[in-house]
């Protein structure tokens, strides 16, 4: 049987690497986020609520 | 089917080949070292102790915000960015990221950095950081940027504000020194961007942008200059005179801001081929030097009394 031709659009190399760069980026930045929160809410604690305008 | 519709069925996708580095470039990152380091001074001179996690924070969301700002820029600019040498080579003008990726990126980035700032830190902060960001990509990018000569003058309280969004993370509220120190940032401004304006300003004509060597002249230009300039250093050393800052601020504001009149009266003085633009680009490269140091020495100050309390 002969093989599968993929179907819609297909991705080269390069762009394959550049999408899993920026993924990878987004992922870490995510993660600091993630980081920073926690790390403020263990900071402030009962207080992290308390936001003065 | 109309052939409008037969055209935009024929166009292929287009894939993002856009790299990570082009993303930070989109953050101007030179421009955001300088956000960084006036809002770390702006911080650690206000009173009070902040926690370092605090600090962080404020200081990460200042950055990020600042970067969103140039992301935003740079969406609206492409189009004169890429008439000018200095800025053709940006992401949005070479192609590598598109202004809808990048106007995107700036809307999320300004709107984390503005939430997460006020969430964690206070929304004193968080509203100035929104009004910093607002300010830069609207007031100064879409409305004044190609509309006034004074863009660069009224625009620069954008790149004024972070030592005051600092302060106003560490206290929750605000106070004459962060004022000051965006004076201080403010009246900086027209001097370093016009000096650049003077050997850039082919760029900026070809451009349409109406900075003011290309509007009125680089005699008036070199006139403006020198003024602003005898008011910075007077704005400078005004922190010394009101008291809030010790005599070693003083007297080195003097010192920088007498070598900086004095390269501003070399900028008036000649006005003629090769050393008219080598002055401009010596009052150029020491603006920056000046800025940096102004803020140096007064965090270096603020270190040496935390040391002697704590030794003392």
């Amino acid at each position: 049987m002969d093989e599968e031709q993929p179907q819609g659009i297909v991705l080269t190399e390069a762009q394959k690497k550049k999408r899993r760069e920026r993924s990878i980026a987004i992922a870490v930045a995510l993660g600091i986020l993630v980081v920073l929160f926690f790390a403020v809410t263990l900071v402030k604690g009962p207080a992290v609520l308390n936001r003065p305008m | 089917m109309s052939i409008v519709d037969n055209h935009s069925l024929a166009l292929p996708p287009r894939i993002s080949e856009a790299g990570v580095g082009d993303y930070i470039a989109l953050l101007k990152p030179r421009v955001m070292s300088l956000v960084v380091f006036t809002a770390l001074v702006g911080l650690l001179i206000a009173p009070g102790h902040v926690h370092p996690v605090l600090a962080i924070t404020s200081i990460l969301c200042i950055a990020v915000g600042a970067g969103a700002s140039g992301a935003l820029n740079m969406w609206y600019d492409a189009d004169i960015d890429a008439l000018m040498s200095r800025t053709a080579k940006r992401p949005v003008p070479t192609g590598r990221v598109t202004p809808q990726e990048a106007l995107t990126f700036g809307l999320i980035l300004s709107f984390f950095s503005v939430v997460t700032l006020g969430i964690l830190v206070n929304w004193v902060a968080g509203a100035l950081l929104a009004f910093t960001i607002f300010f830069y990509a609207v007031v100064y990018t879409m409305w004044l940027k190609r509309w006034t000569a004074q863009n660069i003058v009224i625009g620069g309280a954008a790149g004024a504000l972070p030592p005051v969004v600092a302060w106003a993370a560490a206290t929750g509220s605000l106070s004459v020194e962060p004022i000051l120190l965006f004076l201080i940032i403010f009246f900086w401004t027209p001097p370093h961007f016009w000096a650049l304006a003077l050997f850039r300003s082919d760029d900026y004509a070809r451009a349409g942008v109406p900075m003011l060597p290309v509007v009125a002249g680089p005699d008036a230009t070199r006139l403006q200059i020198l003024l602003y300039t005898i008011v910075l250093v007077a704005v400078a050393a005004a922190p010394w005179a009101l008291g809030y800052f010790s005599a070693v601020y003083g007297v080195s504001s003097l010192v920088l801001g007498g070598w900086m009149l004095l390269l501003a009266i070399n900028v008036y003085r000649r006005r003629e081929g090769a050393p008219a633009v080598r002055a401009a680009r010596q009052l150029f490269g020491f603006s920056l030097i000046y800025l940096f140091a102004l803020f140096a020495i007064l965090l270096l100050e603020v270190v040496v009394a935390a040391v002697l309390a704590q030794f003392g």
